[in-house]
């Protein structure tokens, strides 16, 4: 019964590990590379879910300060630091993109299980081109 | 394969359930979220909260954090992003280029797109210069000014959004953010002798933000605009 | 239980639902799509936790951008996951 209380008072944080395990999941297991970035993704915002969580505050308004509210505040604090992860994820999400582009235009394909096997193949094809001095 | 395929799963099962204990467990030890007793409100949390307003120069207490009293890590931040858009364009430049143009697009969407799009750019400027009072700033505007110039090359298609500027020009923007940063620093040096401080003068103080906040905003802008151009092959840019 | 904790668990529940939605989903295109919904939903839970900065930001990065990036790629690269 308590524990039931505790785990409902933290369902928040719940959801939130919860949502982390489901995309590394989706990360570890999938053997597409784009469906591994938005595995990726869902991690993220997950890990931004709990951070925004550990700033909030009952009956708490937005960290905007107005004459005369005394009211508590949401912490500032991991607003801040979620708002630049935000922008750091899209940078990572896109740049990973623009690799996977290259990896379709290199392979033709993007699934793990089919890319590993003509790699050394490709590999040397690539060397032969430049000079293939490192053989 | 598919025998590999089932035993890599398992092994993935067994992992994240070894990782699921720990993390329950850690999450159940923390304050219920909203308590007013969270790590999050204490020490220096409390302190922004407190007199944060006065000291970061921002009713918006968020933008005082980004701004001001964590101006370091917004900097590396704005450097990240600029990073990743040069190394997505060198990636994509490399590549083989489709010269693929634009989907035809329902009429009604296009007409749409088309009517919104200044009212979608006046809304992103306001919230980049009312950054320091209402909810919004640098960031919140630049990604509102990105999905913009994107949502207009989904319709145009890439080309007139992208040769809007030249490739120098559209470098520079992509700079903005990085150069006006760098710059702030440095007044700030000279003003009150910390690097981004910023001066206590209430007027100077709300200009110098406002402008950083321009800065952010149309350098990320620029920079969203650009990891799409490098992603959808885009050829200038 | 107060109308504002039930909206809490009800967005909670579309998140997880989302989640798994995704990583049982075979076609990219849907997982993408079904990303965006779920940003979107994320947005919501945050303007409803006292973050309107990080639920603006996350309503153009998640649910606008990341989606469109990952539907172009889509587009190049095949929407079946084998």
């Amino acid at each position: 019964m308590n524990v039931l209380a505790t785990a409902l008072g933290h369902v928040d944080y719940l959801v939130a590990v919860a949502l982390f395990l489901i995309g590394a999941w989706i990360l570890v297991t999938s053997g597409n590379l784009v469906k591994k970035v938005i595995g990726l993704n869902v991690m993220e915002t997950s890990v931004f879910a709990f951070i925004v969580t550990t700033g909030m505050i009952d009956g708490g308004a937005p960290p905007l300060v107005v004459e005369g509210m005394e009211g508590p505040y949401a912490s500032p604090l991991p607003h801040a630091l979620v708002l630049t992860g935000i922008v750091v994820a899209v940078s990572i999400t896109s740049l990973a993109l623009v690799l996977i582009l290259r990896v379709k235009s290199q392979f033709g394909t993007i699934e793990l299980d089919e890319i590993v096997p003509t790699d050394e193949v490709r590999g040397a094809e690539d060397s032969d081109a430049i000079g293939g001095n490192d053989d | 394969m598919n025998a590999r395929r089932r035993t890599a799963r398992i092994l993935a099962f067994a992992l994240l359930a070894a990782l699921a204990g720990p993390l329950i467990h850690g999450v159940l030890q923390l304050p219920a979220p909203g308590s007013a007793d969270a790590p999050a409100h204490a020490n220096v949390s409390a302190n922004y909260v407190e007199r944060g307003a006065e000291s970061g120069g921002a009713e918006n207490l968020v933008t005082g954090v980004l701004l001001n009293f964590r101006a370091l890590d917004t900097f590396g931040e704005v450097i990240v992003i600029f990073t990743a858009w040069l190394a997505a364009a060198a990636v994509a430049g490399t590549g083989s280029r489709s010269g693929r143009r634009a989907i035809p697009v329902s009429p009604v969407v296009d007409y749409v797109i088309r009517a919104l799009g200044p009212f979608i750019a006046v809304f992103a400027f306001f919230v980049i210069v009312n950054g320091h009072v209402l909810p919004g700033g640098g960031f919140q505007g630049g990604v509102v000014l990105g999905a913009m110039l994107i949502l207009l090359s989904l319709v145009l298609g890439p080309a007139p959004v992208a040769g809007a500027f030249s490739a120098r020009h559209w470098a520079w923007l992509r700079a903005t953010g990085v150069l006006v940063f760098a710059a702030t620093a440095v007044i700030g040096l000279v003003l009150t002798g910390h690097l981004f401080g910023l001066p206590s003068e209430p007027g100077l103080r709300k200009s110098l933000m406002i402008v950083l906040e321009l800065g952010i905003g149309v350098g990320g802008g620029a920079v969203l605009a650009g990891l799409f151009f490098a992603i959808s092959g885009t050829d200038r840019a | 239980m107060s109308p504002t904790d039930l909206l809490d668990l009800v967005l909670l529940a579309l998140l997880l639902t989302g989640a798994i939605g995704i990583a049982m989903l075979k076609d990219l295109a849907a997982c993408a799509i079904v990303f965006s919904a779920y940003s979107f939903v994320m947005c919501l839970v945050w303007a409803h936790r006292g973050a309107p900065d990080v639920a603006m930001t996350e309503a153009a990065v998640g649910a606008g951008i990341t989606t469109v990036l990952f539907l172009t790629v889509i587009s190049r690269v095949g929407r079946r996951e084998k």
